[in-house]
């Protein structure tokens, strides 16, 4: 489940630098030298233990792709600040009518192994991911280009395939030179360009397409480090790749990651193994009271949005707009973050991460503040709770959000009076894709590329004003009218302010009740300056970090 | 012999036929109870049914079957002997290696038993031994105390305290002292390093080899109590020998035939305890690999990894009972 594992990877992941100073690194000998390299420095991370793949295509979750992020460049980067893209092994990625893009590459630019970083590098790469069959991970980041259906097999009912796909190729990449790609969409989409810096989008080596299997754990990449070794559910070593011509280029030699099973790496982190890390919950406060530790803690608002969603899909109190503000007010958003995880979530009044992607501004729902009498008020206007009925929230198997809905669901029982009962279901997917939930139930959204539109389109947009979106039964005229012109708005910043109004219309709707937004934070050594913490993705910026040599 | 061993090996490998079938049904109702593993591929999103189909074929879950509760899937059962009669364990559901899985983690988990088993001997041995022989005075009664005490720590606890106590000022105040590269360092450091496997395990399984001592203890006190009033070690003392060649020869040998039968039985215990160490200590081992293919609901893994382990304990049963003939000359195979 990407967004739970997207979660936990922000408390797992930790970056470290190594004892330069304790004898050079680690005492085998090995690749440490943290003084040959002007530099020098060796960086440890930690990673979960089940990164179970390198191959750009392929990684979706945070912990393969922050370690993508220096194996690999994209067309563009996103800044550290805004999360706004600007171009990088792209030259210029152009468009007049956002149906049909220009990428111009920049010239001579290699991968790993010798080989040109050009347009056939970025094709055969996407061709591949979209490649039904392939069942890659970010197959479906290529939906909006034109020949993808043509890609995907058809399947009958009891997901047997009956037809085969008909094409190898996106009918919609046109490589019109070495160094120009030309890639024409299925409709108009201003966040194209935005798109391009996810790790889906990374080009390949020839010599990685011939041996997929190989490539997988022995990355050929572009970027400024290339992977040494990767002992798969123990660690993985990546140093300088010293014919790196572009500019961003950590100040360091290597990156050590350590790969753990869960999150228990807090007492590396203090013996000094790791240099960042983030305590479980018993250690929390005796880490919050010492103040050495405090000057080095990083916080930042997470991108992850946890949200309560409605069966819009049934009869029932659900139809009633009054209802679903009535249990949303009821919810004391503040007081259960306060309660039982202090410091680890903020109240969400948005649909959409206030500054965390471009065009996210705080306070756009109105009615996702606590508010016990206009709740109550509401619940009155709709004609009161069905008499006798249990409010059933749907959720998940985790222990953690469990204990954060049972909140919300005493929350509401207290304000309003509606008896709840949880269902922790271990199917959730498959039950909220079959739409068998009958009573509210628990969503989570992590966006998969930085701009507000990703929080919007791809969850309630559907086109079908019938049945509505497949998990909420959502359909919004004006929402989809809105996010429309967004896709075919002349520059990005027009797009954003359609997609905001997106948000609005939304708004208006209220499918559902945003409640929590995820929060970033870690701890870091004395050795280590310059922690940025992306605003995005939540993990320290590997590019920026220094690394100091004493102590 | 020879028969006795044969008979036995056929009876094994038939105890490992049922637990693979056994374990097959279990992992193929959970994925038709639970969902197909495949869905979670797609987290948040709506896959289409080409999607989930293409997931499917790749994670090796697209025979029918699957998604018809209560069946037995014996297709890819019988499939799946095939492939193992040929050596080939398969993949894990993201096309890594069973074999290849195995063949790191496991010499983690051998070396963490290693010391398991040692400090098993040593304490149960030992102090099991210094208990029946200094029978009823304060050593004895200190000893049992000891037991219950050892008893009544689960390991999980031990690791927790020890990891999150002990292990940071430890190992600051070795890597002070000794320097960071020492092995006094390396001892206490809190997690498993990779590059000094026996002295990152050996602390871990110290821990785990004491939270199953009292057991051993307790078993040698008794065995060589009954073995002290024995009719031989009357007789050995009558013949005049020395006490230290009665102990040795008469009490401590003839009383390691129960020590050898729990230490067969308590191996495959040591594994739910090694679940919990690796756990705790990140040590890349066959417990912890176990623990996430059946949370990630990775059929090929899990009846790969425990018909390996299965087919160890059936190992580990035959030399036991093999051991005796050794140990005791009376015992005879029929």
């Amino acid at each position: 489940m990407r967004t739970t594992r997207w979660a936990a990877t922000a408390a797992a992941v930790t970056l470290a630098l190594a004892g330069c100073s304790s004898g050079g690194g680690d005492d085998d000998g090995g690749t440490d030298g943290g003084t040959d390299g002007g530099g020098g420095g060796t960086v440890h991370l930690g990673l979960e233990q089940d990164v179970d793949t390198l191959l750009p295509m392929d990684s979706n979750v945070g912990d393969n792709i922050s370690v993508l992020d220096v194996v690999y460049d994209g067309l563009v980067r996103y800044d550290p600040e805004t999360t706004e893209p600007y171009n990088y092994v792209a030259e210029s990625v152009e468009s007049d009518d956002n149906k049909v893009w220009t990428i111009t590459i920049k010239p001579d630019l290699t991968f790993q192994n010798g080989e040109p970083v050009d347009a056939n590098a970025f094709a055969r790469a996407w061709n591949y991911a979209a490649y039904g069959p392939n069942a890659m991970a970010n197959n479906y980041f290529f939906e909006r280009i034109e020949g993808y259906d043509a890609m995907q097999g058809e399947v009958d009912d009891d997901g047997n395939v009956v037809t085969e796909p008909t094409a190898e190729e996106l009918s919609g990449l046109a490589v019109k030179d070495d160094l120009t790609l030309e890639v024409t969409l299925t409709a108009p989409f201003a966040g194209f360009s935005t798109m391009l810096g996810y790790t889906g989008f990374f080009p390949i080596a020839q010599a990685c397409l011939d041996d997929i299997e190989t490539c997988a754990t022995q990355p050929i990449g572009n970027g400024p480090f290339q992977v040494d070794e990767w002992q798969q559910g123990i660690s993985l070593t990546a140093s300088r790749w010293d014919e790196y011509t572009l500019d961003e280029t950590p100040a360091y030699d290597t990156i050590e990651w350590t790969e753990y099973a869960g999150e228990e790496n807090w007492p590396d982190f203090q013996a000094g193994i790791l240099d960042v890390a983030f305590p479980p919950p018993a250690e929390q406060a005796a880490a919050a009271a010492d103040p050495s530790l405090q000057e080095r803690y990083l916080e930042s608002p997470g991108a992850a949005l946890t949200y309560l969603a409605f069966p819009l899909y049934k009869e029932g109190p659900w139809q009633d707009i009054e209802v679903r503000k009535a249990l949303s007010m009821a919810i004391d958003r503040q007081g259960i973050i306060d309660a039982l995880m202090p410091g680890q979530r903020v109240p969400a009044d948005s649909w959409v991460v206030p500054d965390g992607v471009p065009g996210g501004e705080p306070g756009t729902c109105e009615w996702c503040s606590f508010d016990p009498d206009a709740a109550k008020a509401a619940l009155d206007a709709a004609g009161g709770w069905p008499d006798g009925e249990t409010l059933t929230i749907h959720l998940g198997q985790d222990e953690t959000e469990e204990a954060l809905f049972k909140a919300v669901g005493d929350s509401i029982q207290e304000t309003l009076g509606i008896a709840y009962e949880l269902d922790p279901t271990p199917d959730y997917f498959a039950r909220r894709g079959a739409r068998d939930f009958d009573g509210a139930f628990r969503a989570n959204w992590f966006p998969d590329y930085p701009l507000n539109e990703n929080y919007l389109a791809p969850v309630y947009a559907s086109g079908d004003e019938k049945n509505g979106n497949t998990n909420f039964g959502y359909y919004g005229e004006e929402f989809e009218a809105a996010v429309a012109a967004g896709d075919q708005s002349a520059s990005l910043d027009e797009a954003i302010g359609h997609y905001q109004d997106a948000e609005a219309a939304l708004a208006q709707d209220f499918p559902t009740a945003p409640l929590f937004f995820s929060v970033n934070s870690y701890y870091f050594s004395e050795r280590l300056s310059n922690v940025v913490l992306d605003p995005f993705s939540g993990e320290p910026k590997l590019r920026l970090l220094e690394v100091s040599d004493d102590m | 012999m020879g028969r006795y061993i044969l008979r036995r090996a056929l009876l094994g490998a038939l105890t490992l036929l049922i637990v693979m079938f056994v374990l097959h049904l279990l992992t193929t109702f959970a994925i038709q109870l639970n969902g197909n593993p495949a869905l979670a591929f797609f987290g948040d999103r709506v896959p289409t049914d080409a999607q989930v189909a293409a997931v499917e074929a790749r994670y090796g879950l697209d025979d029918p079957c699957y998604d018809q509760t209560g069946n037995p899937c014996l297709g890819p059962f019988v499939e799946r002997l095939g492939s193992y009669a040929q050596g080939d364990f398969g993949t894990d559901l993201r096309g890594r290696e069973v074999t290849d899985i195995v063949a790191t983690a496991a010499p983690n988990t051998l070396k963490l038993f290693a010391v398991v088993t040692v400090t098993w001997f040593v304490l149960g041995m030992g102090l099991g031994s210094v208990a029946a022989r200094w029978r009823g005075r304060p050593t004895d009664h200190g000893i049992r105390m000891s037991s219950v005490l050892i008893d009544a720590f689960p390991i999980f606890v031990l690791l927790l305290v020890y990891r999150y106590v002990f292990a940071v000022p430890l190992s600051g105040w070795a890597t002070s002292t000794f320097g960071a590269d020492s092995m006094a360092a390396l001892w206490f450091r809190p997690s498993f390093d990779d590059d000094h496997p026996w002295a990152t395990l050996l602390v871990p399984g110290i821990l785990l080899g004491l939270a199953g001592s009292a057991a051993f203890i307790r078993l040698v006190r008794a065995s060589q109590l009954e073995a002290y009033t024995g009719e031989h070690v009357r007789t050995a003392r009558s013949r005049g020998l020395p006490e230290r060649h009665v102990v040795v020869h008469h009490v401590v040998r003839n009383s390691s035939v129960p020590v050898v039968t729990a230490v067969g039985l308590t191996f495959t215990e040591a594994l739910a305890g090694a679940v919990i160490t690796e756990g705790m200590m990140n040590i890349y081992g066959m417990g912890g690999v176990l623990w996430e293919a059946v949370r990630a609901s990775d059929v090929a893994l899990v009846v790969g990894v425990v018909t390996i382990l299965a087919a160890v304990t059936v190992v580990v049963m035959l030399v036991v009972d093999v051991a005796y003939a050794a140990l005791d000359p009376r015992i005879r195979y029929a």
